[in-house]
């Protein structure tokens, strides 16, 4: 028996035991009924080709692998960037419990967040109650300076009205009739993780500057000279945003960031927990209302926020994930325009050093094919700057792309010669992707940790880039924007890059006749 | 007991360097290389010189003899490439510490090539002497005759300290290590009249394997190639070739020459980089071997394959020729290459602004003047400020040279291409000049160049104070 009490194997070595082997294949010969190997490896070789992929690409109902998450882990996102913050999520509470999973798998922090728990007798008679007790409880077991609520789809189904809820609860107690609960109807089955972020950061805007859904009245805004900042649904939100302060604080700018979460996902382990940390403070979220201008890093994730602080009489700037030389270059340059500050000495000289990073190693990107997937922003982001480096973004897919976000992406590849047979993909999901990477091969395939399986399938090698990252550690702490995150994107390729090489000349006395130590 | 003056005014008075032979007798005295300045920035010493030079033997143990530094910073640090053993990639040093230095290391080196042969048992042992070693007088003359007696193996002392000079004089000085120790010890089991040596060629990113299928294909054996993916019986077999070809003449003309003399071997200069000196290297073997009694059909052989192989050549570069053409191109390496480059180079219509001399010989500069005419823009020893200077004043449109410059080039927003040791593009034979052109076109239309010669936007409109 391989199991023994004195040392028994995990599930690395267990099944690859002898016996083990020889049972699973006894039992797929007797008991599975099994379609032939030939078969399997048959149908496996027909995925593979461009008949197949018609078919994949004809696929109307089914999504596989989509690369896209719900509206109220976008939700989450935006709300644990203010000052002591509470997320209330209005629906069921097991969808929470995978927005929390799912930023701790990536972030490696407790997210703090809290739902209604709704169960079968609120979702036919109305979620009244579960808020009503939901925001008592959340208010005087987790002291919070506000409550953004959201909405599961649960919530949404059924129609409950958040505003009138949110009144309801006030009036029987549950929380002060001053104290802060902006809210965002965030269903799933509308938009994805981008929408709800932009929706919860509307919904906060809209609460301070326009009378907090009438109890108080609207703030009358008296220009200043601040800029506001939002990132956007963003995983390397951490790092980023540490870099944009520094870069800002370089620049001598009077700023705010709207849903600051770099402090409240990155916690020190000093024997203190916090709960919340850092953030957007309540009276800077408020004041944001005077600032000349509000510029975002993404666009697609906050098209109704920047209508409604446009709507305000600020200038509004979109970007798109900037990454890399040029892209930077763009968003510095409209910062220094609105702002009427220069650019320090420090950031040129930053530039000159990515540039001279660049041209070190750019023989060795310069033609290859990548393909990218994400965030319709990151996508964006990240092809400029495979263009910059002389790569060829050849296939560029986001699930939650839209029409408007292709037509972008194809702008963008027909202003390089680079980008003259790259294709864009909106709205399909990974399985498409999947045949794209058979038919049409590249050298690198961009994505998040799911990419993993595309790199099995298809031996595409996966650099990781993107949200969730769950496989890899602490990325996220690295900041992608700005010079010194041009530079991060660019090491993290290069390493793969250079990986692969060493991958394909390791084998001793077979390969290894190009394992060099100088690449 | 030290051989090492007397070793060093014989390499120093090789009659077969024109160069040398031209200088009055207390010059040449001397000693055949620049002293060195101290202060400015130098090349690597006559330790790495031997190194590099015997190092490509690929079933041999290279052990260094002295402190950390020499061995820890020189450990596989080029790509000459092995066909089967790797033994030589493996780094073997005696890491003498102070102890040693105040006692000797002597012992220290036999007790650490018994090792070597204990655990790899590899066909010979190379033994590099160091400056420290050397200084505290460590005989490895003596230990390597005690060990090879002892375990019944050669053992070769190497005696090239970094002190006694430049790479160069290292270069022969490990020769003449091959010649004392190594050449004509053992018989091939077969001869031909198609045996030829190679003398000078690395087999750096794998160019000999460029050029072996071309002589394969002739009929024409490389018996031994010194030391290009080399075996130590082949080295120790090469006394019977019947012919040699000398590809870099600055390292190793002193094998040639005394290979010439013992064993009444010819060899002639040739070079594997560029069409036509490719074409010229094959036909010179098939010559030399004829002379020497082989049937004259592999003459036409030869010929019938240059004609095949050029026509292929030519047209797959035509399409680089218009991207290419009148592009100017500063040449900065020594040697063989600052010529049978340039050749290739103009092959595909490039102009040379520049070629770097100061790793050439007497006959390579004849050579260069030959192919670019009287004009031809020799520089001597460019400092990296003049080089930077040239560059940025953009009299060259893309600067080919080696790891060390190419920090330079980038500096003055220049494209570059390595074309030393440490690329991972072979550029030999026929093959190697499409990749060559290749690389030159690919490294020119990088985009990476318009980011390099941009300005940063904002400095187009303000001068941002610090």
């Amino acid at each position: 028996m391989t199991q023994s009490a004195t040392h028994v194997l995990d599930h690395f070595d267990l099944f690859r035991q002898p016996e083990y082997k020889e049972m699973l294949e006894n039992k797929k010969k007797n008991f599975e009924n099994a379609v032939p190997a030939e078969e399997v490896e048959r149908i496996r070789e027909w995925t593979k080709t461009g008949e197949y992929r018609d078919k994949n690409f004809a696929r109307e109902a089914l999504t596989i692998n989509p690369a896209k998450a719900c509206q109220p882990l976008g939700a989450v996102f935006a709300a644990v960037g203010f000052e002591s913050t509470l997320p209330f999520v209005h629906g069921s509470q097991g969808c929470v419990a995978y927005y929390r999973s799912h930023f701790s798998r990536h972030f490696k922090e407790p997210t703090s967040c809290v739902s209604s728990s709704m169960t079968e007798d609120a979702a036919v008679f109305g979620g009244l109650n579960n808020m009503v007790d939901g925001l008592a409880n959340a208010y005087s077991l987790y002291k919070p300076k506000m409550i953004a609520v959201s909405t599961t789809c649960m919530a949404e189904v059924i129609g409950d009205d958040l505003n009138a809820f949110i009144k309801g609860a006030k009036e029987k107690g549950s929380v002060p009739v001053e104290f802060n609960v902006p809210f965002a109807h965030t269903p799933a089955f509308v938009g994805s993780h981008i929408t709800g972020y932009d929706n919860v950061m509307k919904g906060i805007c809209e609460h301070f500057w326009d009378g907090k859904a009438g109890t108080a009245p609207k703030l009358e805004r008296a220009p200043n000279e601040k800029i506001n900042f939002i990132g956007g649904f963003d995983g390397y939100t951490v790092g980023n945003l540490r870099e944009i302060k520094r870069i800002f604080g370089l620049m001598g700018l009077d700023y705010t960031i709207l849903g600051d979460n770099s402090d409240v996902w990155d916690t020190p382990t000093d024997g203190e927990f916090r709960m919340y940390d850092g953030g957007t403070t309540l009276k800077e979220a408020a004041e944001a209302l005077h600032a000349k201008a509000s510029i975002s890093m993404q666009e697609y994730c906050t098209e109704k926020t920047l209508a409604f602080v446009g709507g305000h009489g600020q200038e509004v700037l979109a970007f798109n994930h900037p990454v890399g030389v040029a892209a930077t270059d763009r968003f510095l340059m409209e910062v220094a325009r609105v702002t009427g500050k220069a650019i320090p000495e420090e950031l040129a000289k930053e530039r000159g050093r990515v540039v001279d990073a660049i041209a070190d190693s750019s023989a060795h990107i310069h033609g290859k094919k990548f393909a990218i997937y994400g965030d319709p922003d990151l996508c964006l982001g990240l092809a400029g700057f495979l263009l910059e480096l002389g790569a060829e973004p050849t296939h560029v897919l986001a699930t939650n792309g839209s029409k408007a976000w292709a037509e972008k992406v194809r702008a963008l590849l027909d202003s390089s010669p680079f980008g003259e047979n790259c294709h864009v993909y909106a709205g399909k999901d990974l399985w498409h992707m999947r045949s794209l990477l058979f038919t049409e091969p590249v050298d690198f395939v961009i994505g998040n940790t799911y990419g993993k399986f595309l790199e099995r399938d298809t031996g595409t090698p996966l650099i990781r880039i993107g949200f969730p990252i769950f496989d890899r550690h602490h990325h996220h702490r690295y900041p992608v924007w700005g010079y010194q995150g041009a530079m991060n994107v660019l090491v993290w390729i290069l390493d793969k890059i250079f990986d692969e090489i060493d991958k394909h000349t390791m084998v001793a006395s077979k390969t290894d006749f190009s394992f060099d130590i100088i690449r | 007991m030290n051989a090492l003056p007397g070793k060093l005014l014989e390499v120093f008075e090789e009659p077969a360097c024109g160069k040398n032979q031209g200088k009055p007798e207390k010059e040449r005295k001397q000693g055949c290389t620049k002293q060195l300045a101290p202060g400015a920035a130098a090349g690597g010493c006559a330790f790495d010189g031997a190194k590099i030079a015997l190092q490509p033997i690929t079933d041999a143990a290279h052990l260094v003899h002295g402190p950390i530094a020499c061995e820890g910073n020189s450990w596989d640090n080029r790509h000459a490439l092995s066909s089967g053993p790797t033994t030589y990639r493996t780094g073997f040093t005696t890491d003498i510490s102070e102890l040693d230095v105040i006692y000797g290391g002597e012992k220290r080196l036999y007790k650490a090539v018994k090792e070597i042969i204990d655990k790899y048992d590899p066909p010979a042992v190379f033994v590099y002497q160091t400056c420290v070693t050397a200084m505290i007088g460590d005989d490895i003359e003596a230990v390597c005759r005690a060990a090879g007696k002892k375990f019944n193996k050669p053992v070769i002392p190497v005696n090239s300290p970094g002190f006694a000079g430049i790479k160069n004089l290292g270069n022969k000085l490990g020769g003449e290590a091959l010649l004392d120790y190594v050449i004509g010890t053992a018989e091939p089991d077969l001869s031909t009249p198609y045996d030829i040596n190679i003398i000078g060629e690395y087999n750096l990113s794998g160019e000999l394997w460029q050029v072996k299928p071309l002589l394969d294909a002739i009929g024409v054996r490389v018996l031994a190639c010194i030391s290009g993916d080399a075996r130590y019986r082949e080295v120790a077999c090469s006394h019977r070739a019947r012919a040699a070809m000398m590809v870099c003449s600055k390292a190793m003309i002193n094998i040639a020459r005394k290979m010439q003399e013992r064993y009444q071997i010819p060899f002639f200069e040739g070079s594997f980089y560029g069409i036509g000196d490719m074409s010229e290297s094959l036909r010179e073997i098939a010559r030399l071997l004829v002379e020497r009694g082989a049937p004259p059909d592999i003459k036409d052989r030869a010929e019938r394959l240059i004609e095949s192989e050029e026509a292929r050549a030519w047209a797959r570069i035509e399409p680089y020729r218009q991207r290419l053409k009148g592009k100017k191109v500063l040449l900065i390496t020594g040697g063989v290459k600052s010529w049978s480059v340039v050749a290739a180079l103009q092959e595909a219509g490039m102009e040379i602004v520049g070629t770097s001399v100061k790793k050439s010989t007497k006959e390579d500069k004849d050579r260069i003047k030959e192919i670019m005419g009287d004009e031809a823009h020799m520089i001597d020893d460019m400092t990296p400020r003049e080089m930077y200077k040239m560059l940025k004043e953009a009299r060259a449109d893309i600067m080919l040279s080696g790891g060390r410059s190419q920090f330079v080039a980038l500096k003055a927003k220049m494209p570059w291409l390595d074309i030393n040791q440490e690329r991972h593009h072979a550029y030999a034979g026929y093959e190697g000049v499409v990749t060559l052109i290749e690389e030159i076109d690919r490294t020119l239309h990088n985009p990476v160049w318009d980011l390099v010669r941009a300005r940063a936007p904002w400095e187009q409109h303000q001068r941002v104070p610090v």
